[in-house]
């Protein structure tokens, strides 16, 4: 391959004396094969954009698909999508990769009895599945994952065709225990949908709504907004979080109360009997049967709450009176880490609250129940006895990895043995394909045709943006194929044609291409109910839910929020992006509390034992403040054998299980509704005595009090006082309350590191100063701290769009990621401590104090920037309109310029990630616009400048000379689900990112600017709203006392 | 015309006899010496070796070099670099001092090559051994009538032995 | 009375043969002769130790730097440590050869030619270093300003391009400076080497045989160079110590730098010539040349700049403090009490405490002391640079990006291989060039014995 020659190549050189003289000519020779007839749509150089729908998970954002020369290289959202609005989270930013993957099936393949692979063509693989179907009779069923409606409607009427059989629609995050309250409560059968927009109050039951909830991209956007609209208005959109862990939510909450774990729906009848009587109290009635919520809420009166929860009375009161008093509050739902056994009464609970405090019809909306088959566990164990008994004799299994999802003791994989021919339709090997007698490829979403409908209203197409990498072929295709080859009176029922087809006859009522253009039909406003409370909330009874195992932890299995369900695990760019809460790449860790950890012993790093009822797992402990000192939590999506990136293959040790799974953990317990239950064991945690290095990137979330991630109370943010404006503090950033920092007795404290110091130098400047005077460009960031949720959307953003590599395990081990973007996630304003010897990872959290304050770190693009100076060879300079740019050619690497870096922004190529980085077929979804980085240079931000340049030359080309404010958006911004970050052009006045600083110049710094280096990116302070407006100190926190490691 | 050689064990009597023999007008002479005697080379010829000049000239030269060097390539194409001058003397001062020693340093060695006849491929007939060990020896060139006087003056500085130079 | 006729005259007088040699001829020469088993094992394991750095270097240059150990934000290792070590080292010989001079301290002659040749040898080394530590070796002719198409140049204003100008330069002087002092040794030699050495002492002597002219021309060539020399030889560690204290990294941003760095230059250099000269003078038997005097003047030199550095170990801790500037403090508390602890109470001790002990004149006078105690500081001089730069970069500004570099396997056998390195050239030394100054300690003695006889 024409790598190798050129790589060894380059090393012979290197080696030789005569490199001088003939590296100028290392590049390798390629032929360029012109494009004999050209597709009109394509011009070389110019990307071409397709709407379509992101299917990584359920939520079904709008997605544009960017490519370049007929090759998607970047995912974005689509503006016009009501649901994510142009943004889009970390995975569905990572899911680009699945088109692009090394693991993906080349062609149809079949699994010999003694494991053996052999690879088929079409027409066989087709023929063996419908000879294996005849055979079976009605004795077939398909097991998938909640697809588009008219794939669903597909499979359904080819299931009648052939024959019949049985279909289970499987989602391991499924959400039937809402479901099940929602008919309860309102006696409607279906998934209420939570709107933030404008809100004041919001509750969060667990539900992590920012993270891992039903929609985080668009929470995140309404909540922000919501506290935008408030705060111009000198108040707070409260966010109050109930939950046993400092989550993304949690950390992004202005309060924050730890349960025990599954009282979440005590807590919240708690709350609603108090904010019932404020709202009879008011003279307002709730809709519904009054009686109804009376008896439910009657036992439950704050003290009594507060006695089963451990939840202050108080809060509770408090809370609840508040919840009244809001114009617009909303209560949300608990998350898949709380469904407990009584998940549907804590559902039930919550909705009720909702329904008290007058959000129904307004922030909480009630669908029509929806047509068409709903993923149930229930249905799952049914099949799975079906298979036992051997019922099953062909099974299909689509869009799902049952094998690794499913608890061992639902005798999934046993069952499995039982069934005559098993039939995946996976694009990549996982855990479930690899026990497959055939394997029938499925196109990836980049590749295929589909539709989703995430809610009423909105309908959104997917539609293939380039040809078929391997021999694949599209699921939908693939069973009619089978339909036909049963001959003709069984295909009879069935649509002709191609699935393509059939999704343009399900859209025949609508102007397809229009749809096409603008990726779906959307109407703002979607059917929906608001119905009362039904009397049949009645039949449900509220208490704590039981636990399996005799533990003293509380297992808490946390969907991560990269990798899902696991279907994540394999993407490289996930693994790889750091946990936002841990800060953790690449590996499963167990959260105890820093309590419990005292109490076994153990430091971060060392392994523990975490035994249930159903198995055992030994993982790295991650002690933290922020977890309850009764709950163990393990995050669900590791620990799977199969897959380059998911499994240890990536380390060398093909086979080997990366991380543990907690679903081996767990029982096949069900609640109420027939739901899954996740928050059901109890576990035995023992350390023992083996250690594991964790691959964290970062070590402390202690600031130091130094100029980073700062954060300002409502209440002097209203008055106006700025600890920030230039010429006030000195290297420290003055504490917002003015009070001291909290000192260890060390000599140097006392002296609070150099308040007004006589050498204070931040003096005040205009960034746009730092361009060539002749420049129409000054470009620069604002970035608003109190947005940022963590999520990581940019991170990944940044690294598909800008070739970023990937450094795996041992990469990160070194601190040798080379993301030029990272969320820094500092706890408190911290303070010097001078601690002795190797310091191990350290964690500032406590129970209740959400002073989180994630802070992204990306080039500063300084105006007097210290990396330039000290290039020896111009590598690095300063280029007219103000950029810090970055000249790979020139590098020679001494990495001085990382060195002389206060922000340590700058990565390094310590191998040639190129070659390594992107095994085929990777190196197709590289952006063209941007170099990719060989071995020995350093590299950088430098805020997307292929994109500046795009838009400048449309600028020409539309005759303007400069691009208008917002033509440009860099990758992080545009991603941005909470819309944290402005870029733009600070010679502009009127320019947003200008504006947007100007009406928040109370709480804009810009990072160590003490060191004078004219940074171009403001940040603005995360804002504490204290109840009643920052009388007290509810988000503040305490001045925590070191804990040396 | 014929040269004599006389060899000395002492610098001070090869230098007195030297002396003595330009007062004589016999100034066609040369010393070999063991090791460096400024007596001995001074009784020569008094004249200080003309390397100073060279340092000089290579000194002043590197000094220019360096500042026009930098100034010139700084502004030829002009880049900026975390707003410093393009034109800042100070670093610029760095490399015109080293470039003052190295160009000041190699043309000293220059110098010493000329003024000191250096290389010279063929030695001088009168030359052997016994000069780079501990003796001294004084050529004289001079008329045949010339040589019993200078053969006694020699002797008369304590040359352990004078001979006549063949070749 | 009438002169008798040339020819009779010239008749009457026999040349004698030359049959004494002087005596410091036959000692110094005999150094050169032959050569011992131990010699030729140390040579073996010199070059052994050479070449199996430069495998891993070919290793590290093909696979990338990443084999090395560096962690983020911790970019400069291990690498950047021996360089500075070794420009350290480069600096007693010129210090003694030029300085000493200039004060016209005579005992200089016995140790400068061996001092010297360490120069030089260290330089080289050094000089290594540059490139190991780049990551495109293949492209570091990009530092040198030579014209070319894309017409553009080096930027002057970065400490690095100070750092090449003034190593090459360094580099250049020091070897002209060695050899101009070698030149009259080399007639020497070759007035009394046969068959291939002979050759080679002929063409490298260029024909020298002492003659006024010559003396003259070389003297003042010899003072001019140590004119030039010592600003030099001041101004290297100078411009090499502004690589760290031009940045705004806390633990590198002081301007005690110049200083201390020169001051330690200095004692390593002295320390490393006692490693060397000690065991030269014990196996070649040149006591008679190399005294104990000389080892107590260097043991002096030794003393004072070991007093120096210690001084400035504390100023910086102090301007720590008095500062006020948390970074700053923070970084020099990690020094003592960070991870890096060791290396910082390795240093500590042994360039600032145990040299103490030279205030006594028995201990400066114990031969075996001396050499434990220059092993002790080539130490403990690498650990300074270590501290200095690893727990440096190790906690800066960002305390979210503070990390843990620990060197790996390549970087040491690739440091190992620098001694190596070091010392083949040395030993290639002692057999081809005369190991002390004969001409200079000559004209000791010729003074001598004139002084002894006249008047």
């Amino acid at each position: 391959m024409s790598e190798f020659d050129r790589r060894e190549f380059l090393k012979i050189i290197g080696v030789g004396a005569g490199g001088a003289a003939a590296s100028a000519c290392s590049d390798p020779v390629e032929k360029l094969i012109p494009w004999v007839i050209q597709p009109e749509e394509i011009t070389p150089g110019l990307p071409v954009i397709y709407a379509s729908t992101c299917q990584e998970c359920t939520t079904g954002c709008g997605l544009h698909v960017r490519t370049r020369e007929a090759r998607p290289i970047k995912l974005e959202g689509n503006p016009e999508h009501p649901v994510n609005r142009g943004a889009l989270c970390a995975r569905g930013q990572a899911s680009i990769g699945r088109t692009y993957h090394p693991d993906r099936y080349r062609s149809p393949v079949e699994r010999g009895a003694d494991g053996s692979i052999s690879a088929l063509t079409w027409e066989e693989a087709t023929a063996k599945v419908a000879s294996a179907i005849k055979a079976a009779g009605s004795k077939v069923a398909v097991l998938g994952g909640q697809t588009g409606p008219t794939l669903s409607a597909l499979i359904d009427s080819w299931l009648d065709a052939v024959g019949g059989g049985t279909r289970v629609v499987y989602e391991p995050f499924a959400r039937e225990a809402l479901r099940e309250a929602s008919t309860a409560v309102f006696g409607v059968a279906s998934e209420p949908i939570f709107d933030l927009t404008d809100t004041d109050y919001v509750i969060d039951f667990g539900g992590d709504m920012l993270g891992t909830g039903a929609s985080p991209v668009e929470h995140s956007r309404q909540l922000m907004g919501a506290r935008d609209a408030r705060r111009e208005r000198g108040r707070a959109a409260r966010l109050v979080y109930v939950g046993p862990r400092l989550d993304e939510t949690a950390s992004a909450s202005d309060e924050w109360l730890a349960p025990k774990p599954g009282t979440e729906g005590l807590l919240a009848l708690g709350i609603a009997r108090v904010a019932y009587d404020a709202v009879r109290a008011s003279g307002r009635t709730p809709a519904g049967d009054v009686d109804a919520i009376e008896s439910v809420l009657k036992p439950f009166g704050p003290d009594s709450v507060a006695s089963r929860t451990g939840v202050p009375a108080e809060a509770i009161r408090r809370i609840g009176s508040a919840m009244a008093a809001a114009d617009r509050p909303v209560a949300l739902p608990p998350g898949v880490a709380l469904t407990s056994r009584r998940a549907t009464a804590t559902n039930a609970a919550v909705l009720l609250l909702d329904a008290v405090v007058g959000a129904v019809g307004r922030a909480v909306t009630i669908p029509p129940p929806s047509e068409g088959p709903v993923a149930s566990f229930r249905d799952v164990a049914k099949l799975i006895d079906a298979m036992r008994s051997g019922d099953v004799s062909v099974l299909l299994v689509h869009d799902t990895n049952p094998i690794y999802s499913l608890p061992p003791d639902s005798g999934f994989a046993e069952a499995l043995e039982k069934v005559g021919l098993v039939v995946s339709f996976a694009s990549m090997p996982d855990e479930t394909s690899e026990r497959a007698g055939l394997v029938l490829p499925d196109h990836t979403t980049l590749e295929t045709w589909g539709d989703a409908s995430p809610r009423p209203g909105v309908r959104s197409l997917v539609q293939p943006t380039i040809r078929p990498i391997f021999d694949t072929q599209s699921l939908g295709d693939s069973l009619l194929a089978i339909a036909r080859a049963l001959g003709q009176e069984r295909a009879a029922g069935l649509p002709s044609g191609s699935f393509r087809a059939v999704i343009e006859s399900a859209w025949s009522d609508t102007d397809f291409r229009a749809a096409l253009k603008r990726g779906g039909e959307f109407s703002e406003t979607g059917a929906s109910l608001a119905p009362g409370v039904s009397p049949g909330i009645a039949r449900l009874e509220f208490k704590e839910p039981t636990f399996e195992g005799d533990g003293s932890f509380v297992l808490l299995p946390v969907p991560s929020p990269l990798l899902t369900d696991g279907r994540g695990a394999n993407l490289p760019w996930l693994q790889e992006t750091p946990d936002p809460i841990t800060k953790i790449a690449w590996q499963s860790w167990a959260e105890v509390s820093e309590t419990a950890a005292a109490e076994l012993g153990v430091t971060p790093g060392d392994v523990l034992s975490i035994e249930t009822p159903y198995g055992e797992a030994k993982v790295p402990v991650w002690p933290r403040g922020g977890i309850r000192d009764d709950v163990v939590a393990l995050a669900i999506g590791q620990g799977h054998q199969v897959g380059r990136y998911a499994s240890a293959a990536q380390e060398g040790a093909e086979g080997r299980v990366r991380g543990a799974s907690v679903i081996s953990l767990l029982p096949s317990l069900t609640d109420e509704s027939g739901g899954r239950a996740w928050l059901a064991a109890k576990a035995r945690v023992t350390a023992t005595g083996s250690f594991q290095r964790l691959p964290f990137t970062q070590g402390t979330d202690n600031k130091r009090g130094r100029l980073l991630g700062e954060s300002i109370s409502l209440v002097a943010l209203a008055k106006g006082e700025s600890p920030w404006a230039p010429n006030q503090g000195a290297f420290m950033a003055a504490a917002p309350h003015g009070e001291e920092h909290g000192g260890n007795g060390d000599a140097s404290d006392d002296h609070g590191g150099g308040h007004e110091g006589p050498h204070e130098i931040r003096r005040a400047f205009d960034p746009s100063d730092d361009s060539e005077d002749g420049d129409p460009f000054r470009w620069g960031m604002t970035i608003d701290v109190d947005k940022c949720t963590g999520c990581s959307a940019c991170v990944v953003a940044c690294t598909v769009e800008n070739n970023i590599p990937m450094v795996g395990e041992e990469g990160v081990l070194r601190n040798r990621q080379m993301s030029w973007l990272r969320i820094e996630r500092f706890v408190g304003d911290g303070y010097q401590q001078l601690q002795t010897g190797r310091p191990g990872p350290q964690n500032h959290e406590a129970l209740g104090d959400t002073d989180v304050r994630n802070s992204p770190m990306l080039c500063q693009q300084c105006g007097a920037a210290p990396c330039e100076p000290v290039c020896p060879v111009f590598a690095t300079y300063h280029t007219p309109s103000g950029l810090n740019g970055m000249i790979y050619n020139r590098c020679i690497g001494t990495r001085y310029c990382s060195n002389n870096c206060p922000y340590k922004v700058r990565r390094f190529n310590w191998f040639d990630y190129q070659i390594t980085g992107w095994p085929e077929p990777m190196p197709l979804m590289l952006n063209p616009d941007v170099t990719v980085r060989g071995q020995g240079v350093m590299e950088k931000c430098t805020f997307c400048v292929q994109r500046m340049q795009a838009a400048r030359q449309d600028a020409k080309s539309a005759g303007r000379d400069v691009p208008e404010d917002g033509a440009i958006q860099t990758a992080c911004q545009q991603t941005c689900p909470s819309g944290a970050i402005v870029f733009g052009n600070l010679k502009d006045e009127k320019s947003r990112v200008n504006t947007v600083a100007e009406e928040n110049a109370g709480r804009a710094y810009r990072a160590l600017h003490v060191l004078n280096t004219r940074p171009a990116i403001q940040y603005l302070a995360k804002v504490k709203r204290e109840e009643g407006h920052g009388t007290g100190h509810a988000a503040a926190g305490p001045v925590r006392p070191e804990k040396s490691a | 015309m014929p040269q004599l050689l006389g060899v000395f064990e002492q610098p001070d009597h090869i230098a007195a006899a030297a002396k003595r023999l330009r007062d004589r007008g016999y100034t066609d002479m040369e010393t070999f010496s063991p090791s460096p005697f400024p007596e001995v080379d001074d009784a020569v010829d008094e004249k200080p070796s003309g390397v100073r000049l060279f340092t000089l000239i290579g000194g002043l030269a590197g000094v220019c070099t360096g500042y026009a060097l930098t100034l010139w390539m700084a502004n030829d194409w002009p880049i900026m670099l975390g707003g410093k001058p393009f034109s800042s003397i100070p670093p610029y001062t760095i490399i015109a001092f080293e470039l003052t020693i190295l160009f000041g340093g190699l043309m000293t060695v220059l110098g010493l090559f000329l003024k000191g006849g250096l290389p010279s491929m063929k030695l001088h007939a009168a030359y052997s051994a016994r000069f780079s060990a501990e003796d001294f020896g004084l050529v004289v060139s001079c008329r045949d009538r010339d040589v019993p006087e200078i053969d006694g003056l020699m002797r008369e500085h304590q040359a352990t032995e004078v001979s006549l130079v063949e070749g | 009375m009438t002169p008798p006729p040339a020819e009779s005259v010239a008749a009457m007088i026999r040349p004698t043969p030359v049959t004494r040699d002087s005596k410091a001829n036959r000692d110094l020469l005999r150094v050169m002769e032959g050569g011992s088993l131990g010699y030729f094992a140390l040579v073996a394991l010199a070059v052994g130790a050479m070449l199996a750095a430069g495998g891993v270097w070919i290793w590290q240059v093909y696979e990338g730097l990443g084999i090395a150990g560096y962690a983020h934000p911790v970019f400069w290792g291990a690498y950047i440590v021996t360089f500075v070590f070794w420009v350290g080292i480069a600096h007693a010989g010129t210090l003694i050869s030029a300085i000493l001079y200039l004060f016209r301290a005579k005992w200089r002659n016995a140790i400068n030619r061996s001092a010297e040749a360490m120069t030089v040898f260290a330089v080289l080394t050094a000089a290594q270093f540059l490139g190991i530590h780049v990551g495109r070796i293949w492209k570091s002719y990009f530092i040198l300003p030579y014209p070319n198409q894309r017409a553009l140049w080096v930027n002057f204003k970065s400490p690095l391009l100070w750092d090449t100008f003034a190593i090459t330069t360094y580099a250049t002087i020091s070897i002209v400076f060695f050899y101009v002092g070698l030149v009259p040794d080399l007639a020497i030699a070759r007035d009394r080497a046969t068959g291939w050495r002979k050759v080679l002492y002929t063409i490298l002597s260029l024909g020298w045989q002492g003659t006024s002219k010559q003396w003259k021309a070389h003297n003042r060539t010899v003072l001019h160079l140590s004119g030039l020399a010592t600003p030099l030889v001041l101004s290297v560690h100078s411009v090499v110590s502004w690589d760290f204290a031009m940045s705004i990294v806390p633990g590198w941003h002081a301007t005690i730098f110049a200083p201390y760095f020169v001051a330690g230059a200095i004692f390593s250099g002295f320390a490393m010539v006692l490693t060397m000269m000690i065991p030269v003078r014990r196996i070649f038997a040149l006591e008679e040349y190399i005294t104990d005097y000389h080892f107590e003047n260097m043991s002096r030199f030794l003393l004072l700049t070991s007093i120096i550095v210690g001084y400035a170990y504390a100023a910086e801790y102090f301007i720590a403090w008095y500062s006020q500037v948390e970074p700053e403090q923070t970084s020099f508390w990690k020094r003592a009490f960070g991870p890096y602890w060791i290396s910082t109470w390795v240093m500590i001790l042994c360039n600032g405490v145990f040299p103490q002990l030279l205030w006594f004149k028995k201990l400066r006078t114990n031969v075996p002391f001396l050499f434990v105690l220059s092993m002790l500081i080539n130490v403990g001089m690498w650990f300074e640079r270590y501290v200095i730069i690893i727990t440096g970069l190790s906690r800066e500004y960002d305390p979210a990006v503070w990390g843990i570099y620990t060197p790996s396997w390549p970087e040491l056998v690739i440091v190992a291989g620098s001694f190596g390195f070091f010392c083949q050239f040395f030993l290639l030394f002692l057999k081809v060039f005369p190991v002390v100054a004969i001409a200079e300690v000559k004209e000791l003695e010729i003074h001598a014995k004139a002084h002894g006889e006249g008047h």
